[in-house]
C-alpha cells in the first residue's frame, strides 16, 4: 500500500439516501402489525390547554395487544434463574447450613448464604432485615439461602437438597402479648415495642371533663397481601467493569441503589437500576427484595441470574399491610361535638421494620380523623412478631384509622341519637382548622364534599 | 421429549419439549409469546388464559402434550396485520387497563364470550371473567370496554348486512 | 414440575394396558385441574403420566336404556350447555355451574372431580341424591357400583391400579326427579365449598317420597343424611316437616373448623343448605 495515498478519499461522490423504507426490497419475512401511536404535535408558540383534554394511556394500546415486556418476559444471553429456599419455621437459630449436596446437582452454578453477604442487613428506618437469614430466622417466609442453576427446576430441585439445621425458639405471634415484658424477643436483646409515636394537643383531661357523654371502641382490622398480579421479579448482571445491572421491579430505584451500595459495599455510582413496566406495586414493590442475592449469585456464576417469586413466596415472603388494634376513647358534649379523645394504636410490625415506623406516624396523624378536636392524645407503637413483615401498601396506615374513626363515628351518633351526617358536618375541618400536629389547613372541602355526596347518592331517600 | 405439532396464531409450529413443560412454558419460553402470563401456575388467576380450538382455557393447567394437534390463539394473534380486535380498541380508549398484565387473559376470555354470545348484558360479562383477577382497576372500565366492544361489532356486523 | 414419561394412548385398552404394564408410579392426567396442580406441588419424582383427555370411550351424553349416561371424560361446561342433562336432571347443571371459573369449567372434568375425591367436591351431592352409579374399566373387565360406595376416603376411591373410571349413569326412575343443589363458598367463583347440599324427592298425594338427601364439604366423603330422609318419609308436606329435617341433617355431619368458616357457622348452613333445597325441589314438583 502508498503511504502518501489519501485513504478517505471517495471516487465518486454519494448517491442520497432514501429517507423512507420506500426503498427497502420486499419483506423476507410477513410483515408484523405496527400500530404506530399518533403524537399530536401543536403548532409552534400555540397554547394548548391540557385540563379537561381526553388523554389516553400512553400505555394501553401496547398492553392490548399483550406487547408490554414485564420482567419475567425479558431474557438475556446466557440468563440462568435462582431459586431461594424459605425458612418453613417461625422463630428459630440457624446451627447449619450445608449447600454441598446442593451444589453438586446437576445445572447449578452457584449457591449462597447469608454470611456470604458483606452487610446482611437493610430497611427504610432500621436496617435491621437480612436479605437470608445468617444467624436467626424471624418468619416462616425468611430466606435462608440461594441457589442459581440453568433451569428454574434444577434451582428448586437443589433447594430441596441445601440441609438447614434449625434450633426452635419461642415464637410470639399476637402484637399484644408482644409488648410484654417476659414475651419472646423477636430481635435479641431488644424489646419487642420498636418504634413509638405520641401526638399530644390541648388538655385531655380537661376535655373529658367537660364532655356529657363518654364512648369507646375497639377496633381491628387484618393483614392485607398486596397480590399484585406480577410477583416481584428482577435480572441482574454485572460488566467487565465490575457495574451491576438490575432490572427489577422495584419501585424506588434510587432507595434500591443506596441500598445494594450499602449492602453489597459498592459504590452507588457502579450500580444501574432499570425500573421497567411493572404489573401491579401496591406498596410491595418499595423496597429491595432479592435484588442483591441476584447481584451476588451474577457476580459468582459470571451470568445474568433472573429471580422470579412464586404466588406462594408473595403471600409469606413479601411485605403486607400492617394489621392494627386501635382503641379510642372519646368525650362528646350532648349535642355532638367532639370534646376530647384519646387514641391506642397498636401496630402488628412483623418480623422487620421495613415501612412500620412510616405507616405509623402517619396512622398517628390521621387517628383523629378530618375533625375539629381541641384536646387529643395519640399513643401509638409498633411491635415486633414472628410473621411477615409488614410494610408499605395503599394508605401506609391511613385505611387502617379511617375504619377506626368512622365506625366509633356511627357507633356515637346512633347512641346520641344524631343522624351520622349531621354528627360530622358538626365536628369537621373548616378552612383554617389545626390538624392534630397544629398545621393550619387551607383550601378546606369537607363540608361542601360531604353534602355534595349525600345529596348524590341519595341520603335523604336512603336513611328514611 | 414430546413431539408437538401446534397451529399457534394461524401459523403452525412445530417443536419438541420435555413432556413437563405446560403450554405455557411452551408458549413463553420456546415460541417467545410472553403475551400470557404467570400469575399464579395454579389456575386460579387466569393470566395464563389461551384459546384452545376456540375455547379458553389455562395454559398453565395444560400439558403441552395435550395441545398436541390443536388450533391456539394468544393475544399476539388477535390483532391481525390490518387493525386491532375492537376489544383491543375499547380497552385503549376507555383506558380499561392499568398495569396490563391481566390484560391478555381478560381479552381473550371476553373474546371467548362475545363469539358464542355477542349481545351479553352486563351480569353475563361479569361471570364470563369471572376466571381472570385484576388487582389494579377493580374491574368496571374492563367491563365497560367489553360492553363498548360488543357494540362496536354489533355496530358492524349491521352495516356489513 | 420435576420430569415424568408421557403416554397418550388412543383407546382405553391401550390405556389400562399402559397402566398395567408400567406398575405404581402413574398418574391419571384429564383436565388437569386436579392433576397438574398436583404434580407441581409433588416432591418425589414422577413416573409415567397417561393422558386420557381424548379417548371417545369416556365422552359424550346419551339415554340409555339404563337412564342418562354421562361419560367420566365429559367436562362440566359441556354439562352446563347439554340440553339432556338440563331436561331430566336440571340440578346437575346448577351444580356443574358452581365449579371453579369458565376456564377450569372448560378443562374440568366430571370424572376428574370424582375420582380427585376432595370432600368439598361440587358435582357429587347431586349425584348421590340422584343415586348415581359408577362404571370402572380395569384389566378383568367392568363393573357398575352406586356413587356412594365409590367414595371411601378423604381423596380415596376404589379405583385400583388398573382401574379407569368409565361413566356416570343417572338410573331410569330418577330422570326427571325434583331435585335441587346448593353451594356456599365465600365467593361466586372459584371458591371452595364452606356447604353443599342436594335434595332430590317425590310428592306423592302431597306427601314426600324417597326423599334423598345429600351433603358435602361436611366430612371427609359426600354422605347422605339417612335420619333427615327418614323424618320426611310418607309425611305431608309441610314447613315443620321440612325444618325439622334440615336439624336432623345437621346431627349427621361433621363438619371442620378452619380460617373459612366455624363449625358452628357451617353447621348453621347446613340446616339452611337443607331446607333451601328441599323447599326448592318441592316447587319443581309443583310445576
Amino acid at each position: 500500500m502508498d503511504d502518501k495515498a489519501r485513504v478517505g478519499e471517495r471516487k465518486t461522490a454519494p448517491k442520497s439516501l432514501p429517507a423512507t423504507d420506500e426503498a427497502l426490497r420486499l419483506p423476507a419475512v410477513t410483515k408484523k402489525a405496527m400500530f404506530p401511536l399518533e403524537t399530536i404535535t401543536a403548532k409552534p408558540r400555540e397554547q394548548t390547554p391540557s385540563v379537561g383534554q381526553r388523554a389516553t394511556r400512553h400505555d394501553g394500546r401496547l398492553h392490548g395487544l399483550g406487547q408490554t415486556k414485564y420482567i419475567d418476559d425479558m431474557s438475556f444471553p446466557g440468563m440462568i434463574h435462582a431459586k431461594i429456599k424459605r425458612a418453613g419455621v417461625a422463630h428459630a437459630r440457624i446451627k447449619s447450613i450445608d449447600v454441598s449436596e446442593a451444589e453438586r446437582m446437576p445445572g447449578v452454578m452457584a449457591t449462597l448464604v447469608g454470611k456470604e453477604i458483606p452487610v446482611n442487613r437493610f430497611g427504610p428506618t432500621y436496617q435491621d432485615q437480612p436479605l437470608l437469614a445468617d444467624d436467626i430466622v424471624r418468619h416462616a417466609g425468611d430466606g435462608v439461602a440461594a441457589v442459581a442453576a440453568v433451569t428454574e427446576q434444577q434451582a428448586l430441585d437443589a433447594l430441596e437438597k441445601i440441609r438447614v439445621e434449625y434450633q426452635p425458639l419461642a415464637p410470639i405471634f399476637d402484637p399484644l402479648e408482644a409488648m410484654h415484658e417476659d414475651a419472646p424477643k423477636v430481635h435479641m436483646g431488644h424489646s419487642n415495642i420498636y418504634s413509638s409515636k405520641t401526638v399530644n394537643k390541648g388538655d385531655v383531661e380537661k376535655g373529658f371533663a367537660d364532655s356529657d357523654y363518654t364512648f369507646e371502641g375497639t377496633f381491628s382490622t387484618q393483614m392485607v397481601e398486596q397480590a399484585s398480579l406480577e410477583p416481584h421479579a428482577a435480572i441482574a448482571e454485572w460488566d467487565p467493569n465490575e457495574r451491576v445491572t438490575l432490572h427489577s421491579s422495584l419501585g424506588r430505584i434510587t432507595l434500591g441503589r443506596a441500598d445494594l451500595a450499602r449492602v453489597l459495599v459498592m459504590p452507588i455510582n457502579r450500580i444501574r437500576i432499570v425500573a421497567t413496566v411493572v404489573g401491579g406495586n401496591f406498596g410491595g414493590k418499595n423496597e429491595i427484595t432479592h435484588e442483591p442475592i441476584l447481584a451476588l449469585l451474577a457476580k459468582k456464576t459470571g451470568r445474568p441470574v433472573k429471580g422470579v417469586y412464586s404466588r406462594e413466596d408473595e403471600f409469606i415472603s413479601s411485605t403486607t399491610r400492617h394489621p392494627f388494634i386501635m382503641k379510642y376513647k372519646t368525650g362528646m358534649s350532648k349535642e355532638g361535638k367532639i370534646m376530647a379523645r384519646t387514641v391506642r394504636l397498636i401496630c402488628d410490625g412483623g418480623a422487620y421494620c421495613s415501612w412500620s415506623d412510616t405507616t405509623l406516624s402517619k396512622a398517628c396523624i390521621l387517628s383523629a380523623g378530618p375533625y375539629n378536636i381541641d384536646n387529643l392524645r395519640v399513643e401509638a407503637c409498633a411491635v415486633y412478631t414472628n410473621k411477615t413483615m409488614t410494610g408499605a401498601m395503599r394508605g401506609f396506615g391511613a385505611p387502617q384509622v379511617c375504619f377506626a374513626y368512622e365506625s366509633h363515628m356511627d357507633d356515637m351518633a346512633k347512641e346520641l341519637g344524631i343522624d351520622p351526617l349531621e354528627i360530622r358536618l358538626i365536628n369537621a375541618f373548616r378552612e383554617g382548622s389545626l390538624s392534630p400536629t397544629g398545621q393550619v389547613l387551607e383550601s378546606v372541602v369537607i363540608k361542601d364534599s360531604l353534602l355534595m355526596a349525600t345529596e348524590r347518592f341519595g341520603w335523604k331517600e336512603w336513611k328514611k | 421429549m414430546v413431539d408437538i405439532t401446534i397451529t399457534v396464531n394461524g401459523e403452525k409450529r412445530i417443536t419438541s419439549v420435555p413432556p413437563e413443560t405446560t403450554l405455557l412454558k411452551l408458549l413463553r419460553e420456546k415460541l417467545n409469546l410472553t403475551g400470557a402470563k404467570l400469575g399464579c401456575d395454579a389456575g386460579d388467576c387466569g393470566a395464563c388464559t389461551v384459546l384452545v380450538d376456540g375455547v379458553a382455557v389455562n395454559a398453565c393447567l395444560m400439558l403441552a402434550g395435550q395441545a398436541n394437534q390443536r388450533e391456539v390463539l394468544t393475544i399476539e394473534g388477535l390483532a391481525d396485520s390490518q387493525k386491532f380486535h375492537p376489544l383491543q380498541k375499547a380497552f385503549e380508549e376507555l383506558g380499561s387497563l392499568q398495569c396490563g398484565f391481566c390484560g391478555p387473559g381478560i381479552i381473550l376470555s371476553a373474546k371467548y364470550l362475545i363469539d358464542a354470545h355477542p349481545n351479553p348484558s352486563v351480569e353475563d360479562i361479569r361471570k364470563a371473567l369471572s376466571g381472570n383477577l385484576c388487582r389494579c382497576t377493580g374491574y368496571t372500565k374492563i367491563i365497560e370496554g367489553v360492553a363498548a366492544a360488543c357494540r362496536k361489532i354489533a355496530g358492524a356486523t349491521d352495516k356489513a348486512a | 414440575m420435576k420430569p415424568f414419561d408421557f403416554f397418550q394412548p388412543q383407546s382405553t385398552d391401550a390405556a389400562i394396558a399402559e397402566l398395567v404394564a408400567y406398575g405404581p408410579n402413574v398418574k391419571i392426567l384429564a383436565g388437569g385441574t386436579d392433576a397438574v396442580v398436583d404434580l407441581k406441588h409433588t416432591p418425589d419424582s414422577l413416573g409415567l403420566v397417561v393422558d386420557i383427555s381424548r379417548l371417545d370411550d369416556l365422552k359424550g351424553i346419551s339415554l340409555t336404556d339404563a337412564g342418562l349416561r354421562i361419560g367420566a371424560g365429559v367436562t362440566h361446561t359441556d354439562i352446563v350447555t347439554n340440553l339432556l342433562i338440563a331436561e331430566h336432571a336440571p340440578a346437575l347443571v346448577d351444580a356443574a355451574r358452581t365449579i371453579g371459573a369458565v376456564q377450569t369449567r372448560n378443562l374440568g372434568t366430571l370424572g376428574g372431580n370424582l375420582v380427585t375425591c376432595m370432600p368439598a367436591m361440587d358435582s357429587g351431592p347431586t349425584l348421590i341424591a340422584l343415586e348415581a352409579e359408577v362404571t370402572i374399566v380395569g384389566c378383568s373387565g367392568k363393573r357398575t357400583i352406586p356413587l356412594g360406595e365409590f367414595f371411601i376416603g378423604y381423596r380415596k376411591t376404589v379405583l385400583a391400579k388398573d382401574e379407569l373410571l368409565l361413566e356416570i349413569v343417572i338410573p331410569k326412575l330418577n330422570l326427571g326427579k325434583p331435585a335441587s343443589f346448593i353451594k356456599f363458598g365465600l365467593r361466586k367463583g372459584q371458591a371452595l365449598a364452606l356447604v353443599n347440599a342436594a335434595s332430590a324427592l317425590w310428592v306423592e298425594n302431597g306427601r314426600f317420597k324417597d326423599a334423598r338427601i345429600s351433603l358435602g364439604a361436611v366430612a371427609p366423603v359426600v354422605i347422605r343424611a339417612p335420619k333427615a330422609e327418614a323424618v320426611l318419609e310418607g309425611q305431608a308436606i309441610s314447613k315443620e316437616r321440612i325444618d325439622e329435617a334440615a336439624k336432623a341433617a345437621v346431627t349427621e355431619a361433621n363438619p371442620i373448623d378452619d380460617f373459612r368458616a366455624s363449625r358452628k357457622y357451617r353447621s348453621n348452613l347446613i340446616e339452611v343448605g337443607v331446607r333451601r333445597t328441599l323447599t326448592a325441589a318441592i316447587d319443581v314438583a309443583s310445576n
